[in-house]
């Protein structure tokens, strides 16, 4: 009787199509529109284009001299690259550590994982006061210490400013999936190596760290193309790209020149940048991070 | 069976999209775009047919930590109380961001029903694309509306020389003055003398005691450094004129004016994160008695009676000049009002609730309440506090003493323009890395 349902497919199609109409409209006719967008005149969200440019591509060879561009994409880079070290570096660690004790396991992974589910725009408001110039939490602490009061958003500091939060909050969440790869992991094989001899760090380097590859591999290409959709945190923090337009990266600069400079089709012409870096660096963090059987 | 609940579900899920994606407002009356000069015709009948409390969404610049955000709220409070009608209020911090976030909402049919917005060329999309009402067509149904305002001093749009907006108080600008700063340092609070040469001193004399002299972001709000330092290179005739390019008698004026701002940078008189800190930050080293002076609008009193720890530390008076402004000339005008917007005003069950929110928001109790300081359109003028502070008895006198008004010029330009000179130009001028008049030619070329 069961199987009946499973061996006929045109139900299940149909009831595919109202996510696929719901997807077709709001996301993939948007995207083709953007396409199009990116070409025509448009100097109001809203408002039609007023023409092709001239050249219909000038929006483009913008792109290659705009000096802002380059900098928001070398910090979105940037970006990635920090989150691959320290977001799923330090949950791995925290992960490594946490499985390794008996008791308190259900505490850390509530305490790790809590950042995520406060929002961006209360977080930046925590930062911007931990980070204040003047009165801030660590400046104040510096202050008593006999220090200088620093400006963490200054040219010397934005990037620490702006991408610790960011690592902070996510942390949790790669911490949250690796700890439970690691419960997958057999307790046999870890008695068996004990038994055998085999250290600590022996354990980690020749059991937990090949067992935990494609849960890793996850991690890893999750947050290559997490970074590309920051914008929330940066923006409440560093809005318009302070210090001194230093502080772009992709998502922010494409809602300033859409919102704030009203230039939507230059913004429809940065969004597609976007999607296209995400689908190149996604397939490339594809076949680097490539799963396997074991 | 199997098949038809599977049927049943697609459909359902199908039709639940279309529902969702219909428009609920069977109301209105016409389309919004086909109204335009149909709604000139509307009847009192038409105007009378909404019955029962109305919920209404307004716009205001009285948002986020605005002086006037507890005013108010009393007042949208007195309106609900005496109407029945409830407030959705998706009021805001007026900046560029939220200028351009509004002609969005506009542009996306997202508009309030009532907005609190201005009235130079920033609205003349909304007058152009028929997005808002005129106080004329207003008035052919109800008679009374605005009638206690001065119609000679009511603004008329540049779009189109109608008048749309019922303005609630006007505006100046001045120099806001920590007197315990300066009593301090051993400097004289300013009066309506003081020389650009006399403020350069005083900024030495402070900032050798350890204290900011001048509070202001340059990052986020330098629009009123921009405003005086222009004035302070032409005139209360010639202010208002927007130059066509740096090297005309206006453009020089801005070039001069921001180089000044460029030495006052150089010189270390704005805070050491001028650059990198918000307008509310570099505000509160005032009231934190760090600071000396701040130029900002009338606006600010309200937020000086909030945060300052005692009030009389504070005064405000007229900004230093040079060449041949006098000291005692202001920016000023009546630059904000309260529009209602075609799409509310084609509803009959919002257009008489907006209609009473505007009255209720231009009582001329309301009015004083806002800013007894302030320039008014009011034909019986505000009332003064009795209990007015030191800072409010400060500002009536400074404004008493103006020799002249001059509209601020930064109005006239477009938003990409403004958006390009405040948050991209100016924190590059002070730093050297961009040519002052260059930077002041690119912002003109932006024509939409």
């Amino acid at each position: 009787m069961n199987s009946v349902i499973y061996k006929r497919k045109t139900p299940l199609l149909v009831l595919l199509i109202p996510a696929f109409l719901f997807m077709t409209l709001f996301l993939y006719y948007p995207f083709v529109m953007n396409i199009f967008n990116s070409f025509t005149k448009i100097t109001g969200l809203g408002t039609s284009g007023e023409g092709y440019n001239t050249p219909w591509y000038a929006n483009y060879v913008h792109l290659l001299d705009d000096p802002l561009m380059r900098t928001s994409l070398k910090n979105t880079l940037l970006l990635m690259l920090a989150t691959l070290v320290f977001q799923v570096g330090i949950a791995l660690l925290l992960a490594l550590m946490v499985d390794s004790i008996r008791k308190g396991t259900q505490f850390f992974r509530t305490v790790y994982f809590f950042p995520i589910v406060i929002s961006a725009t209360a977080l930046g408001l925590l930062f911007n006061l931990i980070f204040l110039y003047n009165g801030g939490m660590i400046n104040q602490l510096l202050e008593k210490l006999g220090s200088g009061a620093i400006d963490w958003k200054d040219g010397t500091h934005y990037l620490f400013t702006m991408f610790f939060p960011v690592m902070w909050q996510y942390v949790g969440f790669y911490f949250v999936i690796l700890v439970t790869g690691l419960n997958n992991i057999s307790r046999d094989i870890y008695e068996a190596a004990e038994i055998d001899g085999a250290s600590g760090l022996g354990r980690i380097r020749y059991i937990t760290l090949p067992l935990l590859r494609n849960v890793l591999c996850v991690c890893l290409t999750l947050a290559i193309t997490g970074a590309l959709k920051v914008f929330d945190l940066p923006w409440i923090m560093m809005g318009s790209g302070m210090p001194l337009d230093k502080s772009w990266l992709t998502g922010t600069y494409m809602y300033h020149q859409t919102f704030s400079m009203g230039d939507v089709d230059y913004g429809s012409t940065i969004g597609i940048v976007i999607v296209v870096l995400g689908v190149v660096v996604s397939q490339i963090a594809n076949r680097i991070f490539k799963e396997k059987d074991y | 069976m199997k098949k038809v609940i599977a049927l049943v579900l697609a459909l359902t899920v199908c039709g639940s999209l279309v529902l969702g994606c219909q428009n609920t407002t069977k109301t209105s009356v016409t389309d919004t775009t086909a109204a335009g000069p149909a709604t000139t015709k509307a009847t009192t009948a038409e105007t009378t047919a909404a019955a029962g409390p109305a919920k209404i969404t307004v716009v205001t610049s009285y948002g986020g930590d605005d002086g006037n955000r507890a005013n108010y709220e009393t007042a949208v409070a007195a309106y609900e109380k005496a109407t029945g009608n409830t407030v959705n209020d998706a009021s805001g911090t007026s900046n560029e961001e939220w200028k351009a976030k509004i002609m969005a909402d506009f542009e996306t049919g997202a508009e309030p029903d009532v907005l609190f917005y201005f009235n130079g060329a920033d609205a003349n999309d909304l007058v152009n694309n028929k997005k808002v009402v005129s106080i004329d067509t207003i008035r052919a149904a109800y008679p009374d509306f605005a009638s206690n305002m001065k119609d000679d001093l009511i603004p008329a749009s540049p779009a189109d020389g109608q008048k749309y907006a019922v303005p609630v108080n006007g505006y100046w600008e001045a120099l806001y003055v920590n007197k315990s700063v300066l009593e301090a340092c051993g400097v004289k609070v300013p009066g309506a003398d003081y020389t650009w040469t006399q403020f350069l001193t005083d900024c030495e004399t402070i900032k050798a005691k350890g204290y900011t002299p001048i509070a202001c972001s340059l990052a986020e709000v330098p629009h009123y450094w921009f405003e005086y330092s222009i004035f302070n290179h032409d005139t209360v005739a010639t202010h208002a004129t927007l130059p066509a390019s740096s090297t005309d008698t206006a453009g020089k004026a801005w070039v001069a004016g921001l180089n000044d701002i460029k030495t006052l940078f150089d010189k270390g008189y704005f805070p050491t994160n001028t650059l990198t800190s918000t307008d509310a930050e570099t505000f509160q080293l005032m009231a934190d008695n760090k600071a000396a002076f701040a130029i900002d609008g009338s606006w600010k009193i309200g937020w000086f009676q909030e945060n300052a720890a005692d009030i009389n530390d504070f005064t405000v008076t007229y900004v230093p000049a040079q060449n041949e402004r006098k000291a005692t000339d202001l920016i000023g005008g009546l630059s904000m009002g309260y529009y209602i917007t075609e799409k509310a005003w084609n509803d009959p069950a919002k257009r008489e609730a907006c209609v009473k929110f505007v009255e209720a928001m231009t009582k001329d109790d309301v009015v004083s309440l806002f800013g007894a300081t302030a320039v008014t359109a009011l034909k019986n003028g505000t009332t003064a506090p009795a209990d007015a502070d030191s800072l409010t008895i400060a500002a009536l006198a400074m404004t008493k003493s103006a020799t002249g008004v001059a509209p601020a010029v930064q109005d006239k330009l477009n938003q990409t323009a403004r958006t390009e000179l405040f948050s991209g130009s100016i924190k590059n001028i002070v730093t050297g890395s961009l040519d002052t008049a260059k930077a002041i030619d690119a912002a003109l070329a932006i024509k939409e």
